[in-house]
């Protein structure tokens, strides 16, 4: 069987004289739609203001702009799963600054298709979970239905609250040699890459501003405000703030890019499964306050995994009870569990059919030809015509057989579940690569949405494109790239800005509430920040007396630091004997490997791959820029430094900009707490654990020891500051431990804390009533009455025993703390499945 | 024949659980030989949420939700049944297996087409080449759709091992095709399998069975358990029963409670619980031919 496509890249049989300097590198090959050029070779009109504004670039100035482009897509996070490969340099759909212009001609044929095509696929939804009158007639066959595992029997008779199955559709269309455009393949279940779409429209925007301004370009923020509206006359029947959330699979999906790029665009916060319950056959964001009514849901959860409950148990992604809410129409889920049927590879072929008979019309936008093998005549030309054609699953997307020749008898068994397609020859588009422009083939995704009146398609999308016609169907987005689709349009366009978001700010809108899990990942990540602050500053601090003239062993306070980094377990045990230095080159591999080596848990690479992997969690709550920033610790890990010291102080500058940007573009609420709370607590337990550790040796003043204490624990400048003195116990200690104007202090770290408490959300309005209230009091007031010479000079028995003590209680107390928070605010309950048991039976 | 059937189902949980959800399938639907006098559900602690409905293979599904705390739960499903005995056609007298498959590839007639929503493969049963060969031996040319049917339960029951402990709820049918052990719900599958290989509509039929106590046993109350089964579409006839575990014909012995493609559809009682720490699960039926 041969590959429907024709093979490699285009090759130089060009069919137009060169016109243009740097388009040359772009011929079309023979038998596709050149969609920059005509037939003699000329510049199609539309492209021509194009093709001139970037020859006026030349090849210079564009690799510029094309490293921009990289630039700002790696700094947006644009890629699939950053975290996903080792090498977390996916970026899939890499955006090719040159765009894709459409006449206004040529869209007004799309958009009509897409708009019927939109209509159609809604009633074929509602006919199939419900009357299923095409079946009883024979206008579909049942194998369509029956064998289709996307057919959902458990959600047959839903009405969908919004009243429409169909209310968010995509598809991939291929403009063929004759110039039309067809549709390769429909989607429901979870439409993907309008994100990407959205994205890549903010990004050449903005590298190509003045051309972009200078053409009239149909925008894209109309579309998403359409969007936007008809979700909330969705959910305006019931209530007028409706809560409409997303939800989404998690970060560990391999496009929570666009999930999280959308929330914060749209201003819907992102949920995950568990951050959603069923009572009372309503719909609830689990909130720190309570539980908040969700009346829509934007679904990007595969139908299948949307409700353990029903569909699959074992899963957990889903909510259970959702289906049950939607069938009492107490929920809208656009689009609703079981749309994805839509998706049905092979249901184009029938489509013709179909249209006559629901819409009374032909199909204004065809389909790509193919032919289904469980009908005679599909059967019979796939496989009289089995070499040109390609053959894949009609029903499902599972792999064919590996091996070809089990293809026939697989088709033999059960050839309703094959059908074949015609061969793809693909558009043809120029694409900037490394050096120039080249050819690439062309495919488009396009968007529509239900709206009052109907649907609306939105004047653009993404153009994915691949060096030949197979990578590009296979959809391997690793070797795709794709474009900004410029719709033109006749008439001025109205200036809708992209970049404001359509409402001001997503944080108002969520009101001073949050999700538990995303309280809780905030607290995670202002305590993996703090960590990571303070391994920075200890491992600098050896470094930075290392890197002297001096020798280690000439050193006094590099024993005190290094016993340090042993109780933390960041170096290994000292040596039995001797002395407790090691030489230098052990001692430079010890500290090699507690910088870079990953597998430790308690290298920075591994800290700082906490830090990363926390703020990927709440990355739809993160400010851009303060996701560009954690990008750039990524590339710091993945290219450190010759020099450790220069590595260290690099990282804790990055680290500084995230802490500084992620605090300040936070609106004061439960999340700016939470995190801020969870970097309160960790420093003062690190704190508390510092001063502890190697108490003898600070008090005796003469080693150096003290010094370093305040040198890592930021307070050295304090110090100098205030007594401008040599280093001595008694201030330091109170600079350390009860100054609460020291803002490194733990006496700080505890106020703060009992701060925070304070403004957290409770029942009860007697203050202290909770037990995480009462602990941040006691620690509070302890730290307060701290006397520490007092403590040093009263002492009988072994000497600092009584401080000691104190440290130690402290440490408890602060993660008694944590553990308080955590059951009341975000614990986080397991669901489990249970079942009947297996029906058994005794044989007579 | 007349049953009074109580089917308990009694969850424990080590800590509280804070909400339970659950889909059940327990209470029996009305069929040509099957007459549901009376069935009722009691639930402990009652349930803040609880809608019944009929379901897209006409079964009666009830959904409930306990939203309290709650370290118990228990689920009853009582039912009074009058069954009658079905009538068997002949073996010999009904249509080849070859015309039967036809007759659902061209379904012309209404209960054909709904017949054919038993014809494919489904979530939980695969159709592999082991099973349609095995089918193959009792469905020579021009066999009798039913005597190859009743070929195919006597070599199930002949060559397959009844073994608790050789498979779980979700054990696929070709580990136990590969096995030769397994319980009725997995002949039943297996069964299913062969006859949809062969182009045949077969359902999955979950129910009771009245077993009788050996005549100097007393009976044991909550000894009896619920069963699985397998119906077959007979062209011009309708839907046959057919019991792989027991290799025999289904009468008045059997209680249906529900039928769907496969286990997945009418799983007795499932559900998702928050919380709750370590289950304990007891399941108690009770079959008893009444008298009034």
């Amino acid at each position: 069987m041969a590959d429907m496509f024709p093979s490699g890249p285009p090759d130089s049989a060009a069919t137009r004289t060169p016109s243009t300097a740097l388009f040359d590198g772009a011929p079309c090959p023979p038998e596709t739609f050149c969609e920059a050029f005509d037939a003699s070779g000329k510049p199609r009109p539309h492209w021509e203001p194009l093709i001139a504004a970037f020859d006026a670039r030349g090849v210079a100035g564009l690799t510029r702009s094309q490293e921009r482009v990289r630039r700002m897509r790696h700094e947006d996070g644009a890629t699939y799963n950053l975290f996903d490969d080792a090498t977390g340099r996916g970026v899939p759909w890499a955006l090719d600054m040159i765009p894709l212009p459409l006449t206004a001609a040529e869209w007004a044929g799309v958009e009509a298709g897409l708009t019927q095509r939109a209509f159609l696929l809604d009633r074929l939804l509602t006919d199939v979970y419900g009357p299923q009158q095409l079946l009883k007639e024979g206008v579909i066959p049942p194998e369509i239905v029956f064998a289709n595992p996307r057919f959902l029997p458990p959600c047959h008779g839903i009405k969908p609250a919004g009243g429409r199955f169909l209310a968010f559709y995509a598809a991939d269309l291929i403009r063929g040699p004759d110039g039309r455009f067809r549709v390769l393949r429909d989607y429901a279940a979870t439409p993907a890459g309008i994100g990407y779409a959205l994205e890549n429209r903010i990004v050449i925007s903005r590298v190509f501003s003045e051309l972009y301004h200078r053409t009239q370009i149909r925008r894209l923020a109309p579309f998403f405000h359409a969007f936007h509206d008809s979700l909330v006359q969705r959910a305006f029947r019931r209530r007028v703030e409706p809560g409409i959330v997303m939800l989404s699979p998690g970060p560990e999906c391999r496009i929570y890019f666009e999930h999280a790029l959308l929330s914060r665009y749209l201003g819907y916060p992102l949920v995950e499964g568990q951050d959603l319950t069923v009572r009372n056959g309503k719909v609830l964001l689990k909130k720190l306050a309570g539980l908040e009514p969700v009346e829509v849901i934007l679904r990007l959860l595969d139908d299948d995994l949307s409700d353990p409950l029903v569909l699959r148990l074992k899963t957990e992604s889903g909510v259970a009870g959702l289906i049950q809410a939607a069938r009492e129409q107490q929920v809208d889920l656009v689009n609703p569990i079981g749309s994805g049927f839509v998706d049905t590879p092979v249901l184009p072929v029938f489509l013709p059919e179909l249209c006559r008979r629901l819409l009374k019309a032909d199909l204004l936008l065809e389909s790509h030809p193919a032919w289904w093998g469980g009908s005679a005549e599909g059967r019979a030309h796939l496989l009289n015509h089995a070499e040109e054609l390609s053959i894949a699953p009609a029903l499902d997307d599972a792999a064919l057989p590996v091996d070809p020749a089990h293809l026939p008898a697989a088709i033999a068994s059960a050839p309703h579940g094959f059908m074949a397609r015609a061969p793809l020859h693909p558009a043809v588009v120029p694409a900037w690569d490394s050096a120039g422009v080249r050819p690439r083939f062309s495919l488009l995704r396009l968007f529509a949405c239900a709206t009052d009146q109907g649907y609306a398609v939105m004047p653009g999308g993404l153009a994915v494109t691949a060096p030949d016609a197979a990578t590009l169907a296979g959809g391997v987005p690793e070797q795709q790239m794709s474009k900004d689709i410029w719709v033109l349009s006749d008439r001025p366009v109205d200036p809708f800005s992209l970049m404001a978001g359509l409402r001001s700010s997503a944080e108002l809108s969520r009101g001073n509430d949050l999700p538990s899990r995303v309280a809780d990942h905030l607290l995670w990540l202002g305590r993996y920040l703090e960590r990571a602050e303070s391994l920075v500053r200890l491992l600098r601090s050896v470094l930075r007396r290392l890197s002297g003239e001096a020798r280690p062993g000439d050193i006094p306070e590099l024993s005190y630091l290094l016993n340090l980094l042993r109780a933390e377990g960041i170096l290994p045990a000292a040596p039995e004997a001797g002395s407790d230095i090691p030489r230098f080159q052990e001692l430079s591999a010890q500290l090699n490997t507690a910088l870079y080596r990953q597998e430790r848990p308690e290298s920075v690479a591994a800290v700082l791959k906490q830090v990363q992997e926390a703020a990927r969690k709440v990355r739809d709550r993160l400010s851009l820029d303060s996701w560009r920033v954690i990008n750039r610790l990524s590339g710091l890990a993945d290219t450190p430094a010759a020099d450790p010291l220069e590595y260290l102080n690099e990282t804790l500058f990055t680290l500084s900009a995230f802490s500084g940007l992620a605090m300040e573009s936070m609106t004061r609420g439960l999340g700016w707490r939470f995190m801020d709370m969870g970097r309160r607590l960790e420093r003062a337990i690190n704190h508390a654990r510092l001063i502890r550790i190697g108490l003898s040796r600070i008090c005796d003043e003469s080693g150096g020891a003290l010094e370093a204490l305040l040198e890592v624990a930021d307070s050295i400048m304090t110090y100098r500051a205030r007594y401008r003195t040599a280093f001595q116990l008694a201030p330091a200690l109170d600079l350390l431990l009860v100054d609460e104007s020291n803002p490194k202090s733990l006496a700080f770290q505890c106020s703060q804390i009992a701060a925070h408490v304070e403004h957290l959300p409770r029942l009860s309005n007697r203050r202290f009533a909770e037990p995480e209230e009462r602990k941040a009091l006691e620690m509070l007031t302890a730290v307060r009455l701290l006397d520490p010479a007092a403590m040093s000079r009263a002492e009988a028995g072994p000497p600092h025993a009584a401080l000691e003590a104190f440290l130690e209680s402290m440490e408890a107390n602060l993660k008694d703390f944590a553990r308080q928070i955590s059951a009341h605010y975000l614990s986080r309950v397991p669901a489990t499945p249970h079942f009947s048991g297996m029906p058994v039976d005794r044989r007579p | 024949m007349k049953y009074r059937i109580t089917h308990r189902t009694a969850y424990r949980y080590s800590e509280p659980a804070s909400l339970s959800q659950n889909e059940l399938f327990m209470l029996p639907r009305q069929t040509a030989t099957q007459r549901v006098e009376e069935s009722r559900l009691t639930i402990s602690p009652e349930p803040q949420y609880l809608r019944r409905r009929t379901d897209y293979f006409g079964n009666i599904v009830q959904v409930f939700m306990v939203q309290q705390p709650h370290t118990e739960l228990s689920v009853t499903a009582e039912s009074r049944v009058e069954t009658s005995p079905s009538e068997h056609p002949p073996l010999s007298a009904t249509p080849a297996w070859e015309e039967a498959a036809r007759r659902l590839r061209s379904h012309a007639l209404p209960a054909e087409l709904e017949a054919t929503q038993f014809v494919f493969a489904s979530p939980m049963i695969r159709l592999s080449a082991a099973t349609r060969d095995y089918a193959a031996a009792s469905f020579p040319a021009g066999m009798p759709i039913l005597a190859g049917a009743v070929d195919l339960l006597r070599r199930i029951h002949t060559d397959f091992a009844y073994d608790t402990a050789a498979t779980t709820i979700d054990t696929p049918v070709e580990q136990v095709m590969a096995s030769r052990r397994g319980v009725c719900q997995d002949f039943a599958h297996l069964a299913i399998s062969c006859l949809r290989g062969v182009g045949l509509a077969a359902r999955y039929v979950s129910g009771y069975l009245k077993t009788l106590p050996p005549p100097d046993v007393p009976a044991l109350v909550g000894a009896d358990a619920s069963h699985a089964w397998v119906s077959l579409f007979v062209p011009e006839i309708g839907w046959v029963d057919l019991d792989p575990t027991n290799n025999l014909l289904p009468s008045e012995t059997h209680i249906t409670l529900a039928w769907g493609r496969d286990y997945g559809d009418v799983t007795p009682a499932k559900g998702v619980v928050m919380g709750g720490g370590v289950h304990t699960l007891a399941v108690a039926v009770e079959v008893a031919e009444s008298q009034d």
